[in-house]
């Protein structure tokens, strides 16, 4: 466009040409002062405006700070013609950031284009909100960048802008997106045809799905079967290959967004991601000709291999995994060897064993050395958290090694690192103050106070050590060049624990005080207080240098230095007082252990920031420390879930210590918040109950029926398994697309329900699927599984309908003599391993008890009907024993005794377990009682 | 996310700066910063680079893990340079360039440093059909083009409407820029870097 503004060409030129910066300072200069003028001026029509405003866009993107134009460009937003517009977008979008004044001038205006029918103007419009949008902006808009996002008719490079605008909203402003609410409908997004479309809605589902992971949970499914379907089955449009490379940018994007969820229960979803990570790692292991490819296909690998760790360490990928990255480390690409020492510090982050990576540890070292200092930084990293107790002199004695002539910018955070690894895997004490010491010697102005406070605090706290360092840090004292980190040492602990050295030659009293105040006069004045507390200390225990430690404070009080000369009056006073005085005693008693703290190295390394942003899905650092992190974001998560109007977060939340004692607490208070949020809520309709208490005793029939679908059930039972065909028909004459079904299980301990694979995503006009239902009962259980289906017709619906599996289900019927069953009545015995009950039942037509329909449930809820038991032929009376696979077998009799005159029924159930007998007995009235 | 897009050329002249993240200086010396932090690196190094200098100028990363990351390429006398957290992949971001640059050289017809000079509102809408708001919106170059296209067309559209005598589109940039590079080259023989 601006080939056609002669003026702005010129413009540019002009600068090209300009020699010197003074020069092309001159020109902008003159070029702003005019524009100035005309924009005081007035009167300016669309186009020079426009031209305007594309100059000072030039001088923008020079890197000159503009101040003008934004009204100007407020204006172009609004102009009808799409050229003006667009300049007045890009200028707003570079010009402006999200908190301008200007930016509430054009709110109206990009509504106005985002309601309008014309895709360009939508796609301008979101582009700008995406880019600066403030709060203030989210709240406005959130509604219509939905409603683009969702619409049928909206087209697919709408779809893709207003996904990632709906992200851009959410993070401006989380509490303007319902999200739980939104789950379903945005998750089925996932199913589209266009693969451009899935990328920018994973995006924004991978933010919304770690603030809500239950709300979101079925993407994970998702998640699995897109890849699957890109992977194996090669189901994907020919343009998104890239390089050969199917979708690589999906790809990655999926396997990450599985990483941000616990390893999956689903034994079916596990086989088929397996598959599909084991396709990857194995179709990655050649490497072609070309950059690009090899890029994309890696792209992909290292982030499987990542996806790989976090679902199991202990599996075969994972050794297939270890045995590439052994490769890439010592690949000649530097790119390859910077990504593999990276995922191999994820893989030492987690992994329980790091044997096989310690076979590698000589390249690792050697890395340390690479001539790029990226894949160094990488190799730090790696070395620091694939320490341990066995490795740590090694590693510890190389990282120091290293410390002497690494890059300036690293020093810091190694000296940090070395400093914890020391602390955590020490083996002896002595070693400790050895390290510590000679990494402070060694590295000197990058040591941080708190490596040095550490040592203070590890020292003070153990006994054993006090002495030895005491030697240690006199010698390093005498050494000429000792650093001012050192000497802070040294005042502290030859403060409290010189004397314990005292007797040895060579570390008397005189000899201490020299050592250390020769260093005095290079230090500054905090350093120089701390050693006029080292001796008022001495002044106690060394009475045979107290003249001179007099001597000193004596001239301290004269000082410039407020705080030096308030410590130096104070201890003069103190040491000039007669020898029976007790103060000096007192004051100087040897310094109390310090309260076990956390050290504050690692909390210096790790600071979380709590925000919407993406996070890394692992820490360096061992096991220890990620099940560590996992715990405080699980904490934060759980936090996040309680509602704010409780009085207990809601003072303390923004105090950070307070949050943390607050987080102990909510850890062990059931979150109901989050719970519910999860359980699907259950459809009403009419016939509903209906039809499920029907299935509670027959194998096969309607669970659900509408104008659109039908869902029918068969199943099948045998010891504690069973197989649900689920039949979905389509009524309708269009597909039912993002066709999504799910089991809720809130107690998987108990009861697992699985498909047996991934569900088709879409069901044909006029045509029924089938879908397998694999159910486990391991222990009794009384929460019944409930089935939600959703799919879009249209507009998006979703049902969801309990399952007809009950603890009944998984029971056997067993034959008795009659002897053998008031037996086993007796031996169970009355409550509470009775459960009875009587309630109303309703009698057949002719008015007599309606015995085949009392049979067919009792017989429907898997009992064997024991005839000739019970001297009353309208009783029934019943046994049966149920599987389970955690729990084993558990008996259960029944009586059932109606009674035609008052129309009541006496129900009355014995077994082993309390449990069961309860839950039957709450099971078959519900099946025979009427209302 | 990715936070800054830059392109500058091997003298350190910034062609093109697009920052998602609000700066905390101005935007010439980040490019300055990082110009000096990539330009002393030979041919042969890895593309990525850990940035902790550039916490003064887009914000402190406290975290080890989600540090500024630096992922630059060179081609001929431009470098490409994103700056991205720990939430990218480094080589997705390697091959989004790639894919950038093809996406400019589609429609520049081999893509020239004047190019994006002359040109900066359309590689900054180029820019905008790939990253929307520091993520990844679409990374086919068909699709990009395809978008490139139909910006194009509606400003052709609205060009025509508003000069309904005009002769030719004002909005081709091949017809019109043709004549202009001509008509420049003269004036820039002899011009150095600048």
């Amino acid at each position: 466009m601006a080939a056609n503004m002669r003026g702005l060409t010129q413009f540019i030129a002009d600068i090209r040409g300009a020699r010197v910066r003074e020069l092309e300072e001159k020109r902008i200069n003159k070029e702003m002062a005019n524009i100035r003028k005309k924009f005081k001026d007035g009167n300016l029509d669309g186009y020079q405006k426009k031209k305007y405003v594309a100059k000072i866009i030039f001088t923008y993107i020079l890197g000159y700070k503009v101040d003008i134009g934004h009204l100007e460009a407020v204006n172009l937003i609004s102009s009808s013609k799409y050229s003006e517009k667009q300049i007045g977008y890009l200028a707003v979008t570079l010009l402006m950031h999200e908190n301008s004044d200007f930016l509430r001038l054009v709110v109206n205006s990009i509504r106005k284009d985002l309601d309008e029918n014309n895709e360009v103007h939508n796609c301008l419009a979101l582009h700008a909100i995406a880019n600066v949008g403030s709060s203030e902006m989210a709240e406005a808009l959130a509604e219509d960048v939905h409603r683009l996002l969702i619409s049928p008719t909206s087209m697919t490079f709408v779809k893709k802008k207003a996904a990632l605008t709906l992200l851009r909203i959410y993070r401006k402003r989380p509490e303007v997106i319902p999200a739980a609410e939104w789950a379903l409908r945005l998750v089925s997004l996932m199913d589209d045809q266009d693969l451009g479309v899935v990328l920018c809605v994973t995006s924004l589902i991978m933010a919304l799905a770690q603030d809500h992971p239950d709300a979101y949970a079925v993407c994970y499914t998702k998640a699995v079967d897109r890849l699957h379907r890109i992977v194996i089955e090669h189901e994907y449009s020919g343009i998104y290959t890239y390089y050969k490379v199917p979708a690589p940018w999906l790809q990655v994007k999926l396997l990450r967004l599985l990483q941000y969820y616990p390893p999956t229960e689903d034994t079916t979803l596990k086989n088929v991601l397996n598959e599909t990570l084991q396709i990857i790692m194995t179709s990655s292991a050649e490497p072609s000709r070309n950059v690009q490819h090899n890029n994309a296909q890696n792209a992909v690998l290292f982030e499987a291999i990542s996806l790989a760790i976090h679902l199991d360490t202990r599996s075969p990928l994972v050794d297939t995994a270890a045995v590439l990255l052994a490769r890439f480390i010592s690949s000649k690409e530097t790119n390859v060897r910077y990504l593999g020492l990276d995922t191999m510090a994820h893989l030492a982050a987690r992994s329980d064993t790091l044997e096989p990576l310690k076979k590698h540890q000589g390249t690792i070292i050697l890395s340390l050395r690479d001539k790029d200092i990226s894949v160094r930084r990488r190799a730090l990293d790696l070395l620091y958290s694939m320490c341990d107790i066995d490795n740590s002199e090694l590693i510890v004695g190389e990282l120091l090694r290293y410390l002497k002539v690494a890059d300036y910018v690293l020093r810091e955070e190694m000296v940090l690192k070395i400093a914890i690894l020391t602390e955590k895997y020490a083996c002896s004490y002595k070693w400790y103050v050895d390290t510590i010491l000679q990494l402070i010697s060694a590295a000197g102005d990058h040591v941080g106070e708190e490596v040095w406070y550490r040592v203070v605090q590890i020292v003070t706290n153990t006994e054993d050590l006090q002495e030895y360092a005491a030697r240690v840090v006199f010698e390093y004292l005498k050494t000429p060049s000792a650093h001012e980190s050192l000497v802070k040492v040294g005042g502290y602990i030859l403060g409290e624990y010189g004397h314990l050295i005292a007797n040895e030659p060579g570390y008397s009293p005189l000899e201490q005080f020299q050592a250390l105040h020769s260093k005095s006069q290079f230090c500054v004045a905090p350093t120089r207080s701390l050693l006029l507390s080292t001796y008022i200390k001495w002044v106690n225990v060394f009475p045979e240098i107290k003249s001179q430690l007099i001597n000193i404070f004596e001239r301290y009080r004269h000082v410039l230095d407020a705080e030096l000369q308030q410590r130096a009056c104070e201890y003069y006073a103190l040491a000039c007082l007669p020898d029976d005085n007790e103060m000096l005693q007192n004051v100087c008693e040897e310094m109390p252990p310090f309260p076990p703290r956390v050290s504050g190295l690692t909390s210096r390394l790790n600071r979380k920031m709590a925000d919407t942003e993406d996070k890394r899905t692992w820490i360096h650092g061992g096991r220890e420390m990620n099940l560590e992190q996992q715990m405080t974001t699980l904490m934060r998560s759980k936090q996040a879930e309680v509602p704010v109007n409780e009085s207990t977060t809601a003072s303390g939340a923004a105090d950070s210590t307070m949050f943390n004692a607050l987080a102990g607490l909510n850890l062990t208070m059931p979150s109901e918040a989050g719970e519910s949020g999860a359980i699907p809520r259950l459809t009403v309709g009419p016939s509903i109950d209906k039809w499920y208490k029907k299935l509670t005793y027959s194998a096969e029939g309607v669970l659900y029926e509408d104008v659109q679908i039908q869902i029918g059930i068969k199943s099948r039972f045998q010891g504690y398994l069973g197989q649900l065909a689920i039949y979905f028909g389509n009524k309708v004459s269009a597909p039912l697309t993002s066709f999504t079904s799910t089991v809720y299980v809130s107690d998987s301990e108990a009861i697992s329900a699985t498909f047996a694979k991934i569900p088709a995503n879409i069901l044909a006009s006029r045509t029924q699927s089938q879908q397998l239902l694999q159910v486990e009962c391991k222990k009794v259980f009384t929460a019944i599984p409930i089935l939600t289906v959703s799919f879009l017709a249209g507009a998006h619906q979703s049902i969801s309908i309990r399952l007809p599996i009950t603890v009944t289900k998984f029971f056997e019927g067993v034959k008795f003599g009659q002897a053998d069953f008031f037996e086993r009545w007796k031996l169970i015995g009355g409550s509470p391993r009775e459960s009875q009950v009587v309630f109303p039942i309703a009698l057949d037509a002719a008015g007599h008890i309606d015995l085949p329909h009392n049979r067919r449930i009792v017989s429907g809820n898997h009992f064997e009907i024991l005839d000739g038991i019970d001297p009353n032929p309208n009783n029934i009376v019943g046994a049966a024993v149920l599987h389970t696979s955690v729990d084993g077998k558990v008996g259960c009799l029944l009586r059932l005794e109606p009674n035609r005159e008052a129309k009541l029924c006496r129900l009355t159930v014995r077994s082993t377990s309390e449990e069961v007998a309860a839950e039957v007995q709450r099971l078959m009235e519900a099946a025979l009682r009427t209302e | 996310m990715i936070h800054a897009v830059l392109i500058f050329n091997t003298s350190g002249i910034p062609r093109l700066t697009k920052f998602y993240t609000p700066l905390h200086q101005s935007s010439q010396t980040v490019v300055q910063k990082i110009f000096s932090l990539i330009s002393v690196r030979p041919a042969g190094l890895c593309n990525f680079l850990d940035a902790p200098e550039l916490e003064a100028f887009l914000g402190p990363k406290d975290d080890s893990n989600e540090r500024w990351r630096v992922v630059y390429r060179n081609y001929a006398t431009l470098y490409f340079v994103f700056v991205v957290d720990g939430a990218e992949s480094e080589l997705g971001i390697l091959d989004l360039i790639q894919v950038f640059v093809e996406a400019l050289d589609r429609s520049f017809e081999n893509v020239c440093e004047l190019d994006l000079v002359f040109h900066f509102d359309e590689v900054h809408h180029i820019l905008a059909e790939i990253i929307q708001g520091g993520l990844v919106l679409e990374t086919n170059v068909e699709e990009i083009n395809l978008s490139v296209k139909s910006a194009l067309k509606a400003r052709k559209d609205s060009f025509v409407s508003s000069h309904p005598l005009a002769l030719g589109s004002g909005g081709s940039r091949n017809g019109g820029l043709q004549t202009h590079l001509n008509w420049l080259t003269d004036r820039l023989t002899g011009v150095s870097g600048r």
